[in-house]
């Protein structure tokens, strides 16, 4: 929102003062200034003049009106092109000679016809960018009056951040920059001179009623006037300043309700009062459509608020758009001579809702949207008619200032205890400064004896902006200024500190899978992507569903952080021949039907939200595929280990059937932790492989549930005793069908038992040239020892001897 | 065998550099030199055993004598002798092996931040990101009719509940769980339902931060937030405050950072000197209430810092949509653990 420093001066003096202080100190007391603009109007040269001779000729396909302009001294022939040059107008001349910005008038010939010099529009003039008409003035302005007289040459506008209004829309008008920059530099603030209406008190009402309740307020006041009275062009005053906000200026009565809107805040609307019999405002209550000032038919839902005219024969019609748009039925014309002046308050949601629905946010909707105090509603239809009796247009008023709803427009009482204000400051304001500066903004403000702080907030606040103490110390501290709070560093007591061990763990996973497996960490989004589930043929089941996804075929929430991994493999495979990522992050599961509407206050009743930690790795050749998932599962192991290696170690157990694309039987296993699966690793298959990378290469993922992986950030270890006297250890090579694998292996030593065995450890597997088809060969290391002497040769070698014994019932040859 | 003993004498006699000694020792000591040669080339079937072995013994001699002729004429060319077990082992070849991957930059800064809070003695705390509407902007004093409660700004669910808009969302959260007094942050990845470009992510991260205790005032925040911004720029930092708008904190601030880059001065990044940073306050007392906390007896502040921003700030990152893009290229830079 702009800010016209010309009009501001019509309530507080700002000589002296350079824009860019009074941005500074806007945007540290106030709101946030985003910056400054000085116009420059090309006022020097240009005379007010009036049109005495108009004739339309033609020239080629345009049609131009020839004029004599009579601008006081002397009379300029001029041929103007303008659809507005008319007879008897009052506008803006410039003669030959002329600078208008860097245009140069001269003397010509147009058409055939001398003309010497130009009628303006408001863009020649750098009003503003309207260039379509002449501007106009009322017709009391004297001719050869010059231009600079009745507008300066330059106006400072100052932009505002809309967002840091939000809470304040008394700043929605100017006269509410004007109190502020008042307190702020210290100078006096004019009243806004307004028109008594409580002297018509004795007339009769105008019928007015509410039956929404999304109306808070709403008065109606009727006037009559000469017809044609209120279309003639508004004094130049108002459209200097309508114009620099980058408002066109239509007539005296639009251009008055736009001005006080500007000004005050407080939206207003005109009716020609013979169309309206009276007024109720009430929800539209079915759909159906309405035409708008604009001559747009609008589609409208039964919870729109309309203002509708209630006809004495029981019939309602709307004729405007509650706090939007009025209906072009309704339509001030120049044939009106009785008007009814609406002046209301509605609320901010309705206002919004309809509005961003029909995407016809007005300046009134946007001013609605923010709250507007009801007690403007008075002031508002006071300031219209005071501008108006200014302006010397004659009205005589028909009713009485007609209210329905509630003003609240009487003062609201806070009290804060004594010291409590300092208190949330940290700073020791005086009594004397926290009164003053609330006075300076219009608050009452008085301490008692015993020090509490009595404060009177004035209607003009809303009750959303200033309602508690801590509204009040905002109030003093912003504009005694934050920069002279010194700071403080609380003082709390020490105690251990609480830690949220899911948050360690995770972050130590991190630097395992990064620091020891080359893993490198991405961030996928939250939801699935159709389009690949498709290409990969997963479908998810019952998800959780954006009812406004970014892009349609992502409103699923993953339950798997898997295919957002996977989808990465194609993207990267062009450019790497091997990369590992992980994530880290949540998935979603639903609890209970996923379209139920019933609100809950804990998301936990209807969403199961778990950590995962899951992983690829892409391969293009190099390693087996058998290679390169123990490489993966070996990363998984030592995960294991950083959180339970002694207490809880992990497990792993083939997979049982096909529940997703990346599963298949064979191909993946379960990793359990006591008993219960926490999570899976496996090897892509070839349909998963020949959908995502064709070209070749091979894939290994795994996924992690984090919150079922028990273990400690610092976990215990099971230490061992190292023995005192040396040991010895013996290699065995041992060949087993392939198809039984290491862990049936494994299990049939295990039964293998001596008092020497310490340990085993297994070494490594072949199962190339010179194995026998389907054989492979595992070499294990058994360490042994004796707690009480050293081994001896006989020792060593019955050793060996037993295993080769044992090796031998059991069936396993030696390689 | 004299013969080369002589013409390697005669060689080595008129080499003139360290070049013309190495030379001749490629030449007769070489794999392909004479003298090592001299065995391959000679055909010992017609040798009786002890011919064989005085062969051997004179070749032994032969090279022992080469060898240290070699030495002597190289050092004297003053060149170091040739060393043939350096020249096997290559020092400058970079390392090899498994190499470190990578953390995301959002972890990196996330897990930084944590480090100088929980130095402050601030706890560290996880919420949901599936929220409800209570979480997110009820107990946060957001009213119904709040533009964040639109369609417009927020991810909404087909059950109703939502994509939380700020980790704003785990005050409440935080102070039914722990009561006060309290010091937290609760980083975390936040929503909102908005076009992406180079600028604007409809998903990132924030940390929220949280203390309450009796007597938190307006100058704790500014201290507490001062000090924080020292240690993550690891420099005495100039921050102001000014009047901001946040419906779950009154009074609330924009807290302003003094651009560390032109010093204030303005320039292209901060425009006018001052970086707008983080959205703060006192906590508002309804806030404190749905938290269970009496407001009459503690107060306390709240902050929100974009951990997006911060990251973005901190490593250069221009376009924010690179951060979920999974383009390995850019995250395996962040080598950094």
């Amino acid at each position: 929102m702009f800010i016209s420093l010309d009009w501001i001066s019509d309530f507080v003096d700002l000589s002296g003062l350079d824009p860019a202080v009074i941005a500074d100190r806007l945007t540290m007391a106030t709101a946030e200034v985003e910056g400054f603009e000085t116009i420059h109007r090309f006022v020097n040269g240009p005379l007010v003049g009036k049109i005495i001779e108009a004739e339309k000729i033609t020239s080629g396909e345009k049609t131009l009106t020839r004029c004599v302009v009579d601008c006081g001294n002397r009379t300029y022939p001029t041929v103007c092109g303008a659809a507005n040059a008319a007879l008897g107008k009052t506008v803006v001349f410039a003669p030959a000679g002329t600078t208008l910005g860097d245009k140069k008038i001269e003397s010509t010939t147009m058409a055939g016809h001398p003309s010497e010099g130009i009628l303006c529009s408001a863009a020649e003039l750098g009003l503003s960018a309207w260039h379509e008409i002449l501007f106009e003035l009322p017709t009391d302005v004297p001719a050869g009056t010059p231009l600079s007289d009745l507008i300066p040459e330059t106006d400072t506008l100052i932009e505002i951040d809309n967002k840091s209004l939000t809470h304040r829309p008394d700043l929605w008008g100017h006269y509410g920059f004007a109190r502020e920059l008042s307190a702020i530099f210290g100078r006096p603030l004019k009243e806004l001179p307004l028109y008594d209406v409580d002297q018509f008190g004795s007339l009769p009402l105008y019928p007015v009623k509410i039956e929404d309740a999304n109306c808070l307020c709403y008065s109606a006041l009727r006037f009559g006037v000469t017809a044609g009275s209120v279309n003639i062009p508004s004094p130049v005053v108002m459209q200097r300043r309508l114009h620099a906000l980058g408002q066109r200026t239509y007539n005296l009565l639009v251009d008055l309700t736009n001005y006080v809107s500007l000004e005050l805040g407080q939206p207003t609307h005109a009716f020609d009062a013979d169309t309206v019999s009276g007024i109720c405002v009430a929800p539209m209550g079915k759909e159906g459509t309405f035409v708008t000032l604009d001559s747009v038919e609008r589609k409208m839902i039964p919870e729109d608020m309309m203002i509708c005219d209630d006809r004495p024969d029981g019939t309602r019609v709307p004729v405007a758009i509650a706090g939007i748009m009025g209906g072009l039925a309704t339509e001030v014309t120049d044939t009106t001579t009785r008007i009814v002046l609406e002046s209301a308050n509605f609320t901010a949601l309705r206002i919004r809702q309809t509005a961003q629905r029909l995407d016809l946010r007005t300046d009134a909707s946007q001013r609605y949207e923010k709250s507007q105090p009801p007690a403007n509603v008075k002031v508002a239809t006071r300031r219209i008619l005071r501008l108006l009796a200014d302006s010397g247009t004659v009205f005589h008023v028909e009713s009485r200032f007609s209210m329905a709803g509630d003003l609240a427009d009487s003062i609201r009482t806070i009290t804060l205890p004594p010291g409590r204000l300092n208190a949330l400051a940290g700073i020791d304001y005086s009594n004397d400064t926290v009164t003053s500066i609330l006075r300076s903004i219009g608050f009452q403000a008085d301490f008692d004896a015993d020090g509490v702080l009595t404060v009177g907030v004035p209607p003009f606040r809303s009750a959303k902006d200033i309602s508690i103490p801590e509204d009040i110390v905002e109030e003093v501290m912003r504009l005694y200024g934050f920069d002279n709070v010194p700071p403080v560093m609380p003082a709390m007591p020490m105690r251990p500190l609480f830690v949220e061990k899911s948050i360690r763990m995770e972050h130590k996973a991190r630097r395992l899978l990064a620091a020891a497996y080359g893993f490198c960490e991405v961030h996928n989004y939250g939801w699935f992507n159709d389009i690949f589930l498709k290409k990969i043929g997963y479908e998810p089941g019952p998800t959780l569903t954006l009812a406004n996804p970014a892009a349609q075929p992502e409103s699923r929430l993953r339950i798997t952080l898997i295919p957002n991994l996977l989808a990465l493999v194609p993207k990267n495979r062009p450019l790497m021949d091997a990369f590992r990522c992980f994530e880290l992050g949540r998935v979603y599961l639903p609890k209970g039907d996923i379209d139920d509407k019933t609100p809950c206050q804990d998301s936990a009743d209807k969403c199961l939200e778990l950590p995962r930690l899951a992983g690829v790795s892409y391969l293009a050749s190099g390693r087996t595929p058998e290679e390169h998932y123990l490489e993966i599962k070996a990363a998984i192991e030592d995960l294991g280990a950083l959180y339970a290696r002694d207490t809880a170690p992990i497990e792993f157990a083939a997979g049982r059937g096909e529940p997703t694309p990346w599963q298949r039987e064979g191909e993946w296993v379960e990793i359990r932790q006591e008993g219960k699966v926490i999570g899976a690793l496996g090897v892509a298959g070839k349909e998963l492989l020949s959908a995502l990378i064709p070209e070749g290469g091979m894939i290994v993922w795994f996924e992690l549930a984090l919150d079922q992986f028990r273990g400690d950030l610092y976990p215990e270890v099971h230490l061992r005793d190292l023995p005192r006297f040396p040991g010895s250890w013996q290699d065995f090579s041992l060949v087993w069908p392939l198809a039984d694998g290491y862990e049936k292996l494994a299990a049939k030593l295990d039964q293998f038992s001596d008092p020497l065995l310490l340990s085993r450890e297994f070494l490594t597997s072949y199962k190339g040239k010179g194995m026998e088809p389907g054989m492979a060969s595992y070499s294990f290391r058994f360490l042994i020892g004796a707690k009480d002497h050293t081994l001896s040769g006989e020792e060593i070698d019955g050793f060996h001897n037993k295993m080769l014994g044992f090796l031998k019932d059991a069936g396993i040859a030696i390689r | 065998m004299q013969e080369i003993k002589e013409r390697l004498e005669r060689d080595l006699a008129n080499a003139k550099s360290a070049a013309d000694v190495e030379q001749i020792r490629v030449q007769y000591l070489g794999r392909k030199g004479c003298i090592t040669t001299l065995a391959k080339g000679t055909d010992f079937s017609r040798f009786s055993p002890e011919e064989k072995k005085q062969f051997g013994i004179r070749l032994n001699q032969l090279k022992n004598f080469a060898t240290e002729a070699i030495q002597k004429a190289s050092q004297q060319a003053g060149a170091a002798a040739p060393k043939k077990k350096a020249s096997a082992l290559d020092l400058t070849a970079p390392g090899a092996g498994r190499r470190l991957g990578a953390l995301h930059p959002i972890t990196l800064t996330q897990m930084e931040l944590e480090d100088i809070f929980q130095g402050m003695g601030f706890s560290v705390l996880a919420g949901p990101e599936v929220e409800s509407e209570y979480f997110c902007f009820e107990a946060l004093n957001i009213p119904h009719d709040h533009p964040a409660r639109d369609m417009q700004d927020t991810f909404w669910l087909k059950n109703n509940l939502i994509l939380r808009t700020h980790t704003s969302a785990n005050q409440v959260r935080t102070l039914l769980r722990f009561g006060a007094p309290i010091r937290a942050v609760f980083p975390g990845r936040c929503f909102r339902y908005e076009a992406v470009d180079p600028s604007h992510e409809n998903t990132f991260y924030q940390c929220e931060g949280l203390v309450v205790d009796e007597n938190i005032s307006v100058a704790n925040l500014i201290a507490v937030m001062k000090t924080l911004l020292s240690e993550v720029f690891r420099r005495d930092v100039k921050v102001r405050l000014r009047p901001g708008f946040f419906p779950f904190v009154e009074p609330g601030f924009e807290l302003d950072l003094n651009c560390l880059l032109c010093g204030g001065k303005g320039c292209s990044t901060c425009g006018d000197g001052w970086i707008e940073l983080i959205p703060c306050g006192l906590v508002h007392p309804e806030v404190l209430r749905h938290g269970g906390i009496d407001p009459a007896k503690y107060s306390g502040f709240a902050f929100g810092i974009g951990l997006t921003r911060l990251a973005m700030m901190k490593y250069g990152i221009r376009d924010i949509r690179t951060l979920n893009a999974g383009d390995l290229r850019f995250n395996k830079q962040f080598a950094v653990l």
